[in-house]
């Protein structure tokens, strides 16, 4: 197995320069540079000039391109044009506050999707399995972002049972209400985003309850005069439970991509909201140093995933 | 006492699937009202002027609902909600369709000739989807959008075409993969049929089943898709009517909780449309993957 | 009588890949050096267990699969490539019968379309003669004239088997690979096809290659037959030689278990066959070399040869 896990992050690496190389790209198409804005009527355009061959603008792209790079490894992302200062500290503050939301998003959905996968497969086409597979279609099938407008609707403003917008009070202080307001700014947003992501784990741990449900292991235990109750929670149970782990992986993916809408609506500031404000703006640092994040962060949960499900399911494992 | 699914073994899939929406009363209701809804959004919008829709009045904005003949009010620029709305959900399912066209296209393609070949064509074709998937789409999406100059909707489906066929061609490759290695293919290779005749005389065929519900399922996300981005403003451009444009008036407070006729009934209605539709498709996979089952 | 087919030495390997950069490590070896040579109207029988690579020499034939290395000569024109094999439109005369006749045959086409097929292909025909061929095609394997229009999922195993024939015989080939045509049909339906297959080849002196893993179908079938097993032939001989005088362990092997069914002779069969297969394993050295493999062929008479160790 190690022998896969080399081989995955040795494809990663060529992976991980094509998408530079797409980035970069990208970059160079969009119009405007860092020092156009600068001009004002005490900086000529002779000098913007010299700082633009300063900073390399007129070097053919391969060379601009190893500048890049190298700048990149060494954590400089460039500055920031909106906001006037280095892109990788700003992606550093903003990518605390989203880490700490996907992190609940991630706990909440397991929290909520596994208790009702258990029943959905436990008690198949019973009124309580129809139920939930009715809540996880209609979940699915749902635009994301009409989802959280509604909520944000209906349990911000006409409820007021959360706060709807930024990640804390303008008044909290330091220490224990600060934590407070935090979460009380995350639990909205993390809820609804838990809901959405609970749908392909309650699917696929009901069908495996199902599955295993039918299988000879069971009946040998039901002949060997296993109480029924055991036979659900030690046998079948435990064989269900663990493949969902790498579902763990592919969410990161997904709450990448979703923290673009909930950001926005939610006015969160994190790192989906930075990439809007920075397309807003035009920023290209950032909104490069972004999409090279989020691609590599990809990769990773994809990888991530692939190992854990290869260890917690043997069924699966690669050799 | 329910009529049971297990068809005659002459049943064509056609014949299958509409005896199931019979037999499924849910199922036969949101298929009638989802088809009522649509029909109703195409005819109306062939009455109502684009233009004069959307020129502003400031003298009626903001209007409640009911007054001056416009159910729906009005919104920000005194435009009739109503009309917008059927407007804009006609160009959504418009782009959505076109979308969904672009990518079976993209899609089938890339995933029969993966499937068919299989060996080093089949790896190659695959680690290239492989990394395709690992791009941020819908970043990258929106930073193009902003990087084209001259943006009109023909652009966008494009645009959304390039990345979204993926999944399909992942799903098609698989099935092609093992419908390729079936006999008849060796068979029609065998009574000399070309490779091409075969992929799309004989391979295709085999595989439509899937392809339907693909694309039905595909509709519904690709549309879902359209309305957020334009919901963010990297989809239609203001002046274009779309459900996208009306939810995110949303985002100011103020319409969001004064003003909601501007915003509600067009989320209230994508997400009848795609669950809807989501729903209908649902309905047909099962039966088509019942009928597989039966040989 | 000139050969219709001959095969010099027929490799086919398909290479193992491992390791972290995929590299070849080693090949399995389908087909193992295989030598046949097939006359016309004449049957070949290849039998052997699965994995003894004869499906793999069927469809090296046929052209589906690639050889490795050999020679395979169609009345004495070299048709181990594939260019080769499309100018003389080797399929219109070398055709191929499947054993699945489930997944053989289109299940979204019409009888009728499908036996057309290589009709289309290979042949220029007006529509009314293709109409009529069609018709006598499917004639000839004793179905009707509304078969035509029906799908092959409106019939049971034994008559997709024929409509499977009736395809392959459409363009009166020279040469059909039926590649364990009856393996997957009722013991009753079997006799059927293969009496129809014979009759097809007593009317348009077709010659078969009839792959199978069972002695007892074949017995019926072949003039000669070969015994297959890791790769190679292990013997091959006329119908007498193989039944009556088997040379090498595996056909003695593969005799002893054609299942008899004889309820009073029951005891003595199975001590008859765990007796056989005792001396398999034990004399494996008398046909086997120090790799398993068989040893080559060495001539026995004008019809029989026996993989034997020799003298090299």
């Amino acid at each position: 197995m190690a022998k896969t896990i080399i081989r995955r992050l040795l494809i990663m690496i060529p992976e991980l320069v094509i998408l530079s190389i797409l980035v970069f790209m990208l970059a160079k198409l969009m119009p405007g540079d860092p020092f156009t804005g600068l001009l004002t009527p005490q900086t000529s355009a002779e000098q913007i000039h010299q700082l633009k061959v300063q900073a390399g603008l007129y070097d053919p792209w391969y060379v601009q391109y190893w500048h890049w790079i190298v700048r990149m490894f060494h954590g400089d992302l460039g500055m920031s044009y909106q906001f006037k200062s280095p892109v990788a500290s700003l992606i550093a503050e903003r990518a605390t506050n989203t880490l700490w939301l996907s992190l609940l998003t991630v706990i909440l959905s397991y929290a909520i999707a596994i208790p009702l996968g258990v029943v959905a497969g436990r008690y198949e086409n019973s009124k309580k399995d129809k139920l939930i597979q009715f809540y996880s279609f209609v979940v699915y099938a749902i635009p994301a972002f009409v989802f959280y407008l509604l909520g944000v609707y209906i349990f911000g403003y006409k409820l007021h049972w959360f706060p709807t917008s930024g990640s804390v009070s303008v008044n909290a202080e330091e220490g224990m209400s600060y934590l407070f307001s935090r979460i009380d700014h995350m639990i909205l947003p993390a809820v609804l985003m838990a809901l959405l992501s609970t749908t392909s784990i309650i699917q696929y741990l009901r069908s495996e309850i199902i599955d295993n449900t039918n299988q000879d292991f069971v009946k040998t235990a039901r002949a060997k005069g296993v109480s029924e109750r055991s036979v659900f929670w030690k046998h079948i149970l435990r064989n269900s439970l663990l493949p969902i782990a790498a579902f763990f992986g592919y969410s990161i993916t997904g709450l990448l991509g979703g923290s673009i809408f909930v950001e926005t609506i939610f006015g969160y500031p994190g790192m989906g909201l930075l990439f809007m404000d920075s397309i807003g703006s035009r920023d290209y640092s950032v909104i490069t140093a972004l999409v090279m994040l989020y691609g590599a962060l990809n990769l990773l949960g994809t990888l991530l995933s692939d190992i854990v499900l290869s260890i917690v399911d043997p069924r699966v494992r690669i050799e | 006492m329910e009529k049971n699914m297990v068809a005659q073994k002459d049943d064509s899939a056609f014949q299958m699937v509409k005896r199931e929406f019979l037999r499924d009363k849910w199922a036969l209701t949101c298929l009638v009202l989802l088809s009522i809804v649509l029909l109703t959004i195409f005819v109306w919008s062939l009455f109502l002027d684009q233009d004069k829709v959307m020129t502003v009045d400031i003298l009626r904005q903001y209007e409640r609902p009911g007054v001056d003949g416009m159910l729906l009010g009005a919104d920000q620029g005194g435009r009739d909600v109503l009309a917008m709305l059927i407007l804009g959900a006609k160009n959504s399912i418009m782009i959505g369709l076109a979308v969904t066209v672009l990518m079976l296209v993209i899609g089938i393609l890339f995933g029969v000739i993966a499937g068919y070949y299989g060996g080093i064509v089949d790896n190659l074709m695959m680690r290239f989807l492989d990394f395709m998937m690992t791009l941020p789409m819908l970043l990258l999406v929106i930073v193009i959008v902003s990087i084209i100059p001259h943006y009109t909707m023909m652009t966008f489906v494009l645009v959304m075409g390039a990345f979204y066929w993926v999944s399909t061609a992942r799903l098609i490759r698989s099935k092609a993969l093992s419908e390729a290695r079936k006999d008849y293919i060796s068979a029609a290779k065998t009574s000399g049929t070309s490779d091409l005749r075969i992929i799309f005389g004989e391979l295709i065929p085999n595989l439509s089943s899937i392809i339907v519900v693909e694309a039905i399922l595909s509709l519904t996300a690709n549309i879902g898709i359209e309305v957020g981005l334009t919901f963010l403003g990297f989809g239609l451009p203001d002046s274009v009517p779309s459900l996208g444009t009306l939810i995110s008036y949303a985002q100011d407070p103020d319409v969001l909780t004064a003003k909601f006729w501007v915003w509600l009934p067009a989320s209230l209605l994508i997400l009848f449309i795609c669950v809807g539709i989501s729903y209908v498709g649902n309905v047909v996979r099962r039966t088509l993957d019942a009928r597989q089952r039966l040989g | 009588m000139e050969k219709l087919l001959t095969i010099k030495d027929l490799k086919v390997y398909y290479p193992i890949r491992s390791g972290i950069l995929n590299k070849v490590t080693g090949h399995i070896k389908a087909v193992d050096g295989v030598d046949l040579s097939i006359e016309p109207g004449k049957t070949y029988g290849i039998i052997g267990e699965s994995g003894s690579g004869k499906s793999t020499i069927g469809k090296t034939i046929a052209g589906l699969e690639k050889a490795t290395s050999g020679q395979i000569k169609y009345q004495g024109v070299d048709v181990l490539h594939s260019r080769a094999r499309k100018k003389i439109n080797y399929n219109k005369d070398v055709q191929m019968i499947f054993q699945d006749s489930l997944s053989s045959l289109n299940p979204k086409k019409k009888i009728k379309d499908i036996i057309a097929q290589p009709l289309k292909n290979f042949e220029r025909l007006s529509e009314l003669e293709l109409k009529k061929r069609i018709k006598d095609i499917i004639e000839v394997v004793g179905l009707d004239e509304d078969s035509l229009h029906k799908y092959p999922h409106q019939f049971s195993g034994g008559q997709r088997q024929r409509i499977d024939i009736a395809r392959a015989i459409a363009t009166r080939p020279k040469l059909i690979i039926a590649d364990e045509p009856v393996s997957a049909l009722d013991l009753s339906v079997q006799a059927q096809v293969l009496n129809y297959l014979k009759k097809i080849q007593q009317e348009y002196q077709v010659a078969y290659l009839f792959i199978s893993h069972d002695l007892g179908v074949v017995y019926h079938m072949c003039d000669t037959l070969a015994i297959m097993h890791r790769g190679r032939f292990v013997e091959v001989g006329e119908r007498e030689d193989i039944y009556q005088d088997p040379q090498h362990i595996y056909t003695k092997r593969l005799l002893a278990a054609i299942p008899q069914v004889d309820i009073a002779k029951r005891q003595e069969n199975k001590s008859r066959r765990q007796q056989i297969e005792e001396e398999f394993l034990k004399n494996m050295a008398s046909g086997y070399d120090e790799n398993g493999r068989p040893y080559p062929l060495k001539r026995l008479s004008a019809t029989h040869l026996v993989a034997k160790k020799g003298d090299e």
